[in-house]
């Protein structure tokens, strides 16, 4: 793979406040979105020609929004898809500017994900009908995330002997650093037994297994290493990206086992090929955590631990703050809230910039306490490269490794 | 076309969706039938157009057993469809037939996805379900030209490991 190493960069992001009860439209909430990015990256609406965003008749397209912000576009597309959308737009949209269709491009995702279409299958989608490749498995009573995905993760108990009490231990490191977030929406510390003790949602997901529906619009504005070089913030340059790589039966991943294998297994080569990099050389991992067991089977997919032993690595302690590799600092879809996967890139850029929005009164200028007892800091010391693990389903992923 | 409503779900199979339009109608005939290719021989459920091993487009009807074992499962506890509400804890089961089991690679097997029934429809009792458990096909009619196909235990020996989650 030879890809386009450090030739593009990540030089804006923004996003919208993180709640339950938005009370505005998707367009509304993606033209702040897109303005916070593009004050971020100090740039005005002229210099922005490409836009981006991914959805599932859930959202606002990108020719609606543009026109809000006085952009006149060059190239926009929206793709039908949610988590492990963001990294594979980063790569589309390297290739929309290196094509010269563009020069800067905006990728944005919003969606009321609580107040309006909740990914769990009610609200509005609770309405709509079972229809070709659907009847497999809705009409069985399978029909949100967690009751796809939980076969999957109970094969992978099976299989390795992984425990709840392990996984657990993603929750746990999560909400930790939830508690440096003043944007996140769970602030508070959970343990392993709070994660035990809640509810059971589907066996084996307990209820803070599960991530937090949420209201939000998030971006990242991406452009030519070139263009970056006038710019306000630190560019975080892409070293590689994998865009939704797939297993053999996306359709029906039961059908080709493992069914514990993801698609990381894939996407990994692709990634770690064009950045010449191993996973030892990476600082900070956002590895998608819709579920507490989605973290857990892409590090261990990736090469972060060995095939099997994703349970030991995420109990060990590595991926908290203060570990040896922090996993989403930001607190994730498990406790900032969720955004189909586009504020763990956000996250991993204000790392690489030195510049987390944490508690330090000085954080915006970089200044930095390391204290990360709750209510304190959450950057990560001298962090240089970052990936982020993208996940559809256990079939589908993406990965993008930046650098500062 | 079929359009059923089954707990609160609108299940529609337009006429021109030839993927799904006959597999619910044999299985009102109360016969698990999976489409075998007219050039390789292998059997593949979903019902797909196409080989997903040799590409081919020409394919057949074939009966099979119904007969397989526990692959992996879920209990619902929470439903998200409101007409499952009153039948959780329910098992939602990933069912490895015994034809074709390991091929035509070692971790390729037909498997498909349907609750773990009483032999009389009523959801299976949690306890029971297990990982290994030998089950075989049952069906719930639900139209005069629809059924669909749930498992049921047996007392056949387990294949492999039987293992549930610990409580």
């Amino acid at each position: 793979m030879a890809g386009l190493k450090d030739k593009y960069c990540i030089v804006g992001v923004g996003e919208t406040e993180y709640s339950k009860h938005s009370g505005r439209s998707t367009r509304a909430m993606a033209v702040e979105a897109v303005k916070n990015a593009m004050a971020d990256a100090g740039l005005k609406a002229s210099d922005v020609d490409g836009m981006m965003s991914y959805q599932s008749g859930d959202s606002t397209p990108a020719n609606w929004v543009a026109p809000d912000l006085g952009i006149r576009l060059n190239f926009y597309m929206d793709v039908f898809g949610g988590g492990s959308s963001t990294e594979a737009l980063v790569g589309l949209a390297m290739g929309a500017i290196e094509s010269g269709m563009c020069n800067t491009v905006a990728i944005f995702r919003s969606m009321n994900g609580y107040s309006d279409f909740r990914i769990g299958g009610t609200g509005v989608r609770a309405a709509q009908p079972v229809r070709g490749l659907d009847l497999a498995q809705m009409p069985f009573g399978m029909r949100s995330a967690g009751q796809s995905f939980a076969p999957t993760f109970m094969r992978h108990m099976y299989e390795y002997g992984t425990t709840s009490e392990q996984v657990a231990r993603v929750r746990v490191a999560h909400s930790t650093h939830a508690s440096q977030n003043p944007k996140a929406l769970l602030k508070d510390r959970v343990t392993a037994a709070d994660v035990l003790g809640s509810r059971w949602i589907t066996k084996p997901l307990h209820l803070l297994d599960c991530c937090v529906e949420t209201d939000n619009a998030t971006c990242i504005i991406v452009t030519s290493a070139e263009r970056a070089r006038d710019l306000k913030q630190k560019p975080a340059y892409v070293m590689g990206v994998a865009g939704r790589v797939n297993k053999a039966r996306t359709d029906f991943h039961w059908a080709a086992g493992p069914i514990s294998r993801v698609a990381g297994y894939y996407a990994k080569d692709i990634v770690f090929g064009q950045a010449g990099i191993k996973p030892e050389d990476v600082d900070i991992t956002g590895s998608y955590d819709a579920f507490t067991f989605t973290t857990m089977l892409q590090l261990e997919e990736y090469g972060f631990c060995k095939k099997g032993e994703g349970g030991q690595y995420v109990s060990s302690g590595i991926i908290e703050l203060g570990g040896k590799r922090p996993n989403n600092t930001s607190g994730g879809h498990l406790c900032e809230g969720y955004t189909h996967g586009m504020s763990m890139v956000i996250e991993n850029v204000r790392q690489l910039r030195g510049r987390v929005d944490d508690y330090c009164p000085g954080w915006a200028e970089g200044k930095h306490s390391y204290d990360y007892s709750p209510g304190k800091c959450r950057q990560v010391k001298d962090a240089r490269i970052t990936m982020n693990l993208g996940w559809a389903m256990p079939p589908t992923g993406s990965a993008l490794i930046l650098h500062r | 076309m079929a359009n059923v409503e089954y707990r609160g779900m609108n299940l529609v199979i337009p006429e021109n969706d030839s993927e799904w339009r006959e597999h619910f109608k044999l299985a009102r005939g109360h016969k698990l039938m999976l489409r075998a290719c007219k050039t390789c021989g292998l059997l593949r459920y979903p019902p797909s157009h196409g080989c997903p091993w040799c590409a081919a487009l020409g394919w057949e009807w074939k009966e099979v057993s119904g007969k397989g074992h526990i692959y992996s499962y879920e209990v619902v506890h929470h439903a998200i469809q409101p007409g499952f509400k009153e039948w959780t804890p329910y098992a939602v089961v990933l069912v490895e037939l015994d034809e074709q089991r390991g091929k035509p690679t070692a971790d390729e097997a037909l498997r498909i996805i349907a609750n773990l029934v009483t032999p009389d429809g009523k959801p299976e009792a949690e306890a029971k379900v297990a990982i290994g458990k030998r089950v075989r096909v049952v069906f719930q009619d639900l139209a005069p030209d629809f059924a669909l196909p749930h498992f049921t235990l047996t007392e056949e020996p387990p294949i492999g490991r039987v293992w549930s989650l610990p409580s």
